[in-house]
């Protein structure tokens, strides 16, 4: 009832909250199915490098949201479902997956998540 | 929005560099702003065409990411401009500068493919270039495959020998069809009398259309004028009515529309 009193008035902001955690909810689903695909966990400390010889080796799908990643660098799902003309949760998911498999970097910063290839230094 | 062109082949000496050089002389006779970057960095050698040895950063530079892309290029226009404005970006021909770009791992390979494909935005929308030409060096290596990957159309050429092209048919299959790229083939030094008559050369595209199932945008013919000029001087900026500069000007048609 608490909550419900300090969230009174603001609709909108509660289904903002609800859309954060099921998206939350979705990327850990994601991983949790990598890594029964691969039956360990992948960690993601560790990166691999994400070039061309590596890019050959990718599967039709992953491949296309990865050049789509390094050609615009760092972006949403949203950004990245937008250059392919898939649906953004398709391109959430595959980020997630390349992120598992230690290609990309992710970085929440607010409500959005942002991908990117290894930064330089 | 102008268009980046990759141009590349299985083997070397299939005329890469005599197609990309001439090429580009037409797109700036037409009027257009081209740059031409030299990306065999194990071969370098536009810097012989245009005479430059002397550049104060190269593009193995810009890759290294020691500058940015306009302290690459070099401006030709007063030598080589008609209508258009003209630049060159250069490969560094020192035997050291060879020897450590072949020596180069996978981060770094990984940090060049992005930097190649920052090009798109740097001298297409912020340098208004028309047409930017990449000579690359030929088989599958990382500095080929990272210019194909950033290229928007690549141009294979291929000569008539049998190793040759058996070797461009399973690299387009195996690389080009998986990067999903608009690609066309240039068959070079053909011979004259295989495309003498009209129905000789329609018999001669057909042929190898179904050879490469990708379409063949010319069949340059072999020209005798072209190895006596030895690459002393581009051939089509000289010699503007020979056969050789008109089959260019029509691929230049062609890849405008592509």
């Amino acid at each position: 009832m608490a909550i419900y009193k300090k969230l009174e008035g603001k609709p909108t902001r509660i289904l903002e909250k609800i859309k954060e955690s099921l998206d939350r909810l979705n990327e850990k689903i994601d991983a949790m199915i990598e890594i029964q695909k691969h039956g360990q966990r992948v960690n993601p400390e560790i990166s691999d490098v994400l070039d061309v010889m590596t890019l050959l080796s990718l599967p039709d799908h992953l491949r296309k949201t990865a050049i789509t990643l390094c050609k615009i660098g760092e972006a949403t799902a949203d950004e990245v479902a937008e250059q392919t003309k898939r649906a953004r949760a398709v391109e959430s998911g595959y980020l997630n997956q390349l992120v598992i498999m230690g290609y990309l970097k992710k970085e929440r910063r607010g409500r959005k998540a942002y991908f990117y290839v290894e930064k330089e230094t | 929005m102008g268009k980046i062109i990759a141009l590349h082949s299985y083997k070397g000496g299939t005329g890469k560099t005599l197609l990309s050089v001439n090429l580009a002389a037409i797109y700036v006779k037409r009027g257009k702003n081209v740059c031409l970057l030299d990306l065999d960095f194990r071969a370098p050698s536009l810097h012989a065409v245009f005479k430059t040895n002397n550049s104060e950063y190269w593009l193995n530079d810009y890759l290294n990411g020691v500058c940015e892309i306009d302290k690459v290029l070099v401006d030709v226009t007063r030598e080589h401009g008609r209508s258009g404005n003209f630049f060159v970006g250069l490969a560094n021909p020192a035997t050291e500068a060879i020897r450590e770009m072949s020596a180069k791992d996978r981060k770094w390979e990984m940090r060049a493919l992005g930097r190649l494909l920052s090009l798109k935005t740097s001298l297409l929308n912020d340098m208004h270039h028309d047409y930017v030409i990449f000579d690359t060096s030929p088989g599958l290596q990382y500095s080929s495959i990272n210019a194909i990957v950033s290229a928007d159309v690549v141009l294979v050429v291929t000569s008539i020998d049998k190793s040759d092209i058996q070797g461009t048919q399973r690299m387009t299959r195996e690389l080009y069809d998986l990067f999903d790229k608009k690609t066309g083939i240039v068959m070079n030094k053909v011979l004259a009398e295989i495309l003498s008559s009209k129905k000789e050369k329609q018999k001669f595209y057909k042929h190898f259309n179904s050879v490469h199932k990708l379409p063949i945008l010319e069949a340059v013919p072999c020209f005798c004028d072209v190895l006596r000029a030895g690459g002393t001087y581009i051939f089509s900026e000289e010699k503007t009515e020979h056969p050789f500069t008109n089959t260019l000007d029509k691929l230049a048609t062609k890849i405008e529309k592509f």
